[in-house]
């Protein structure tokens, strides 16, 4: 029950937050609209003719996918950071639940946000551009799950902003390896390269949503990947979660907690 | 007894800097509802100790027991004891109201969101802060802030209040209205409270014990009266219905009274000289006033840390 009130509250909190500072919110909606239909509109232009069908679709949802992975790596750290700049950050870990705990609901609080955030510039996009996405509901699984993924990456970036306070030089690169792995044909991959990217963050479910949106597979089709995604987002999540617990240790041993 | 302290050390190490040995071998206990205050100068270490209580800061040796459980060991029992108001200014999220903070700090805590409601407007008004209610924290002044910080930390009824430097920075007002409410809180709630202050006169004024830290050891501890009591200077002021005679303040002068008129004297009283000696010197004078000189808190503190700083 504890556990459920804690997750209750990191809701209740992004809704305070969205409901007080709804200009906030407004300019991050027009700010991602306008870049995804600039994404639209740039595509089009570099290929010459208007760009149909599945196509656009994986742009928009490769760029969205991209957008959520980054939001869940960067959350936890941003948050971290801002807290330890407040102040409020050692009484998040004066709690009993503990810091590790707390950010991870704070982070799926978040990640929720940004898929609603996300699904509604994907509708937009739509509408504007009369073209119809195919996009299907269940493709948002593989999503999500890849943005689980992508927090176990957080955490591990949320354990150098714990240390350090600062985390903006690893996130720029981290920005760009993710956008790398989106990159990657998984899906087409042969061999012990299946192996490796199980273990890859984001790599079975980044294959997944191509093989859904590409191929036309089902999210129970897709060549096993799906049940790999479970694998890889427990490993993830799994070696972020104790990173990120152990570092809680080092620096309540080393005093750095609320330091700024 | 709510918190149990042993052997508490803590050694910060930097590389290329010289350890520095933050707090040595501390040990102190508080029962419910008392009040005890930890005073020192700046970085003496008492900072460091209130989060080691907290489990903010890990020991290198020593253990912290709060309603029997080991922080180190019993965290989430231990800490579900535990109120705390760290130093600074910021406790809470200043773009949320006073409610809206209890209900998401109340909810980390596990707190069903009725009772959280329920609590934070009985505290509100305890606090005389029930019109403040729906004004977020920004807008409110810093010992409304202080008072809203406190309310939250007693949402879910702590048998122990960490409180660092409640009233730094607070004026005169907000300062007395924080001291009342954690008087409040000791005597009728019984909660065990910790404070770290540099005001020698809150210490004095709401402390049953209090114990002076000095490069991170305990140099003195004890009642706050007993205390005072043994720093006493032995000086009193005597006050006469008529001037002395010149040839007795004389006389007077030359056994150490110091003459503050004709008809008033401050003299240092002792083993070798009692105030009862010194008054028989008086004779024949009707006595109006005899004063014992009070020591204050302020006074022992300077004492006892510039006796340690030059032994």
């Amino acid at each position: 029950m504890t556990q459920a009130r804690a997750l209750l509250a990191e809701f209740y909190m992004a809704l305070v937050q969205l409901r007080r500072y709804p200009t906030e919110s407004i300019s991050q909606l027009v700010g991602l609209t306008v870049l995804f239909y600039g994404l639209f509109l740039g595509a089009s232009y570099m290929s010459g003719n208007p760009l149909l069908g599945h196509r656009l679709s994986d742009i928009i949802v490769s760029y969205g996918l991209w957008t959520l992975c980054l939001g869940a790596v960067a959350n936890i750290g941003h948050e971290i950071g801002n807290e330890a700049q407040n102040g409020t950050l050692e009484q998040v870990f004066l709690i009993p639940l503990g810091g590790g705990r707390i950010f991870l609901y704070r982070g799926i609080a978040q990640l929720v946000s940004q898929v609603i955030l996300t699904s509604v510039v994907i509708l937009i996009i739509s509408l504007i551009t009369r073209h119809h996405l195919s996009f299907s509901a269940l493709d948002l699984v593989p999503m999500a799950m890849a943005s689980l993924s992508a927090m176990g990456v957080g955490y591990l970036v949320a354990s150098v902003t714990l240390l350090f306070k600062r985390s903006g030089q690893l996130l720029s690169i981290v920005q760009f390896i993710l956008l790398f792995f989106i990159m990657i044909p998984f899906s087409s991959f042969h061999g012990w390269l299946i192996d490796v990217t199980i273990f890859v963050p984001l790599g079975p479910m980044i294959a997944s949503l191509k093989q859904m949106m590409v191929d036309g597979h089902g999210l129970l089709t897709v060549h096993g990947w799906f049940w790999w995604g479970f694998v890889n987002v427990a490993l993830w999540l799994g070696i972020g979660y104790l990173v990120f617990l152990k570092t809680s240790r080092k620096a309540a041993r080393l005093g750095v907690l609320g330091h700024y | 007894m709510v918190l149990s302290v042993e052997g508490l050390s803590k050694t910060y190490s930097r590389r290329g800097d010289a350890p520095v040995h933050a707090v040595s071998d501390m040990s102190l206990s508080l029962d419910a509802g008392e009040i005890y205050a930890f005073l020192g100068p700046n970085g003496a270490g008492k900072t460091t100790t209130i989060k080691m209580i907290a489990g903010l800061v890990h020991p290198d040796s020593g253990d912290v027991q709060i309603c029997g459980y080991s922080v180190l060991r019993k965290r989430r029992d231990a800490l579900s004891h535990v109120g705390a108001v760290l130093e600074g200014s910021r406790n809470l999220y200043w773009r949320m109201t006073a409610m809206e903070n209890f209900l998401y700090w109340g909810g980390l805590r596990g707190l069903p969101r009725l009772e959280v409601r329920k609590r934070g407007a009985e505290l509100l008004e305890i606090f005389g802060l029930a019109q403040k209610r729906k004004d977020t924290l920004q807008k409110m002044s810093r010992g409304m802030q202080q008072r809203v910080a406190i309310c939250t930390a007693l949402l879910h009824h702590p048998k122990l209040l960490l409180l660092d430097e409640p009233t730094l920075g607070l004026d005169l007002e907000a300062s007395d209205s924080v001291q009342e409410v954690v008087r409040g809180l000791a005597n009728d709630s019984g909660t065990a409270i910790l404070l770290t202050t540099h005001q020698m006169d809150v210490a004095q004024a709401l402390a049953r014990r209090v114990c002076i830290v000095r490069e991170g050891r305990i140099v003195l501890e004890g009642e706050t009266s007993v205390v005072l009591e043994t720093f006493s200077t032995g000086s009193y002021t005597v006050e006469l219905a008529e001037p002395v005679a010149p040839s007795r303040q004389t006389e007077l002068t030359e056994l150490g009274a110091l003459w503050l008129s004709p008809a008033s004297l401050r003299v240092s009283a002792n083993q070798d000289r009692p105030i009862h000696e010194w008054l028989q010197h008086l004779d024949g004078y009707r006595i109006v006033r005899v004063e014992l000189e009070g020591m204050d808190l302020g006074r022992v503190f300077r004492q006892v840390t510039m006796k340690e700083a030059s032994s």
